[in-house]
């Protein structure tokens, strides 16, 4: 049964993981279609027509001084945040403004949940061994740093939806269980690296949790990940990252 | 708000006459409230619609559907593909919508129920007021919130024509206040009476070709 | 009030609605993290003192939500419930923002069509309430 767990179910979990990933990612484009794009010549051009940013957010008390901060680094670098502005990425003062906590907290969650896997050590030997090449790993106190702060906003997350009022209205069972889903096997596996408890045990459970995680994303809310990139970077709306496209 | 009126209704079943089946679409935006064009004026206009042509003696083939806005392909996909089931379509959406319509599905007919009056305000339920006309270049701050287009009757931009009556109504006809009238004495209460003697240019009319705005942070993903 | 007060709710009609979008609704009610970052794109949480019930996500999910987690199998009782979060709470001026990119507007519009279809929608003119519609 574990030689099952550790050995062909694995390939089992990522292969769902990816297929499932590229299935649902084909499925709902094909919902999508392509927006007619008709360019046309610019209206005259009105002296002191000068328009704010279009996403100025809703200021609140904590977004207020990220606000000014992006107002002052706008006009300080005028001519670098222009040409990215038009040329590499919208710089939109988008929810980071009226939420700088969460936006930051939620961007480190995102990219430590994938850096760690990805970068650590053992995984990429597993991997070397299983398909001949890894990804460049990073040192083992440097993931385990990472592994704590993505714990810390993990513990963030839970505790604002506990006790902030507005996000309990909207909550259900399955938020918590997604919640619990993702973070267990970075704390399993954590235990099993620092060799607390029994270490064949806690790898097994660390295994078992890795591979519903992984199961569990194409099929349930956690494919958001795949689905912010169709929406915000496909679907043309007021929010989109780029010209978008597409449309339903 | 756009407000408009249905129109008669022989002029609405004499679009119809040569159709067969019929489709009624509402719009749940301004006609709706402006209680034009809604789902219920539509229901409505289906039942006098049936009497209508019972009553010489005929038949039609009508049914109804209201979306929430036709000026928005947003909200077109499921009239998108019942229109094609239909050889007419009566909107009650206001003319905008109408072409919106007709432009989306340009193979069939599509007629106008309602006559489209203007931009206004709710006076009350049902009593509805004009007070815009969509000049395209808004004066109100100089002429402390009256519009001399919309409210005074020969559109003067400087001042009264020198025929406003002792009660202070136009002499075009004597239910209008003068609007300069009116003008100055609101500039007046808000101590800003210098105001008037400000001498505007002669108007760009801009209102006789179809305009187009973008709003300035889309240009970019707009314009070539 | 609504305009068919005495015909029964054809539920028949309403699933026939629900599946035809299915794939999407429920990609987007699947994918709404319940974050909240949505509210203060609202002006009328902000304007009624950010009370949540006028979230976009906390109207979707009552409303397109509530009908898919009925199957369609809903009173009048429910579509006039549903019709207050819809058009009360909601003018669908469309400048709701979410995170991950799901379509508010869509779904309210989406309700909003499900309750037309069973006669259920404002009279603008209706007297006796304390609240007009807009």
């Amino acid at each position: 049964m574990i030689e099952f767990i550790k050995g062909p179910m694995v390939w089992i979990a990522f292969g769902m993981f990816f297929a499932g990933l590229v299935f649902q990612g084909f499925r709902f484009f094909r919902l999508t279609r392509r927006k007619e794009r008709r360019l046309i010549p610019a209206p005259p051009k009105k002296a002191g027509n000068k328009q704010t940013k279009k996403n100025v957010p809703v200021p609140t008390r904590e977004g207020m001084w990220i606000q000014h901060l992006f107002w002052w680094v706008e006009r300080k670098f005028a001519p670098l945040t222009r040409l990215a502005e038009k040329r590499i990425f919208p710089m939109r003062n988008s929810v980071a403004g009226t939420h700088p906590i969460v936006t930051g907290v939620t961007v480190i969650f995102h990219v430590f949940l994938f850096a760690t896997p990805i970068f650590l050590l053992a995984h990429n030997e597993l991997v070397a061994s299983a398909l001949g090449f890894s990804l460049p790993s990073l040192a083992d106190s440097t993931t385990d740093m990472m592994t704590m702060v993505f714990l810390a906003c993990a513990a963030f997350f839970l505790l604002r939806r506990i006790f902030v009022h507005r996000v309990r209205a909207i909550s259900s069972v399955f938020d918590y269980f997604a919640w619990l889903i993702t973070v267990v096997p970075f704390v399993t596996g954590f235990l099993a690296y620092h060799q607390f408890f029994d270490y064949d045990k806690m790898l097994t459970v660390h295994i078992i949790l890795g591979e519903i995680m992984l199961i569990l994303v194409p099929f349930t809310k956690l494919g958001h990940m795949i689905y912010f990139f169709l929406y915000r970077f496909f679907i043309g709306s007021e929010y989109s990252f780029g010209q978008g496209s597409r449309a339903w | 708000m756009i407000v408009g009126h249905r129109k008669a209704l022989d002029e609405i079943a004499g679009m119809i006459i040569d159709h067969k089946k019929i489709l009624i679409v509402g719009c749940g935006g301004c006609t709706s409230i402006c209680l034009a064009g809604g789902q219920r004026e539509v229901d409505g206009l289906d039942a006098d619609l049936r009497a209508h042509f019972e009553e010489g003696g005929g038949h039609v083939d009508t049914d109804v559907f209201t979306i929430e806005r036709q000026c928005n392909a947003d909200f077109f996909a499921d009239l998108d593909e019942m229109i094609p089931l239909y050889d007419a379509v009566l909107s009650m959406a206001c003319g905008a919508g109408v072409q919106f319509v007709a432009e989306r599905h340009p193979s069939v007919p599509v007629f106008p129920t309602l006559n489209t009056d203007f931009v206004g305000v709710d006076r009350d339920v049902g009593w509805y007021e004009e007070n815009c006309r969509t000049c395209g270049d808004c004066v109100l701050g100089d002429t402390a919130g009256i519009c001399p287009v919309t409210r005074c009757a020969k559109g003067l931009f400087n001042g009264p024509c020198g025929g406003t009556r002792a009660e202070g109504t136009c002499e075009v006809d004597p239910e209008v206040p003068c609007a300069w009238f009116e003008i100055h004495k609101r500039l007046k209460t808000q101590g800003r009476l210098s105001m008037i003697t400000k001498v505007r240019p002669a108007r760009e009319w801009v209102n006789q070709t179809r305009r187009t705005v973008i709003q300035e942070p889309y240009k970019e993903r707009y314009t070539k | 009030m609504s305009v068919h007060s005495d015909k029964a709710v054809d539920t028949k009609q309403i699933k026939k609605a629900l599946a035809k979008h299915k794939n999407k609704m429920k990609a987007y009610l699947s994918h709404c993290m319940h974050c909240s970052l949505c509210a203060e794109s609202c002006f009328l949480f902000m304007a009624h003192d950010k009370d949540p019930r006028y979230m976009p996500s906390f109207k979707v999910i009552n409303s397109v939500g509530s009908l898919y987690r009925k199957r369609g199998n809903v009173d009048r009782t429910t579509l006039e419930k549903i019709k207050k979060i819809v058009w009360k709470s909601c003018v669908l001026c469309t400048r709701c923002y979410c995170p991950v990119g799901v379509d508010v507007p869509d779904m309210i519009a989406f309700a909003r069509g499900i309750c037309r279809s069973q006669g259920v929608c404002p009279e603008f003119d209706e007297t006796g309430a304390m609240e007009s519609w807009l």
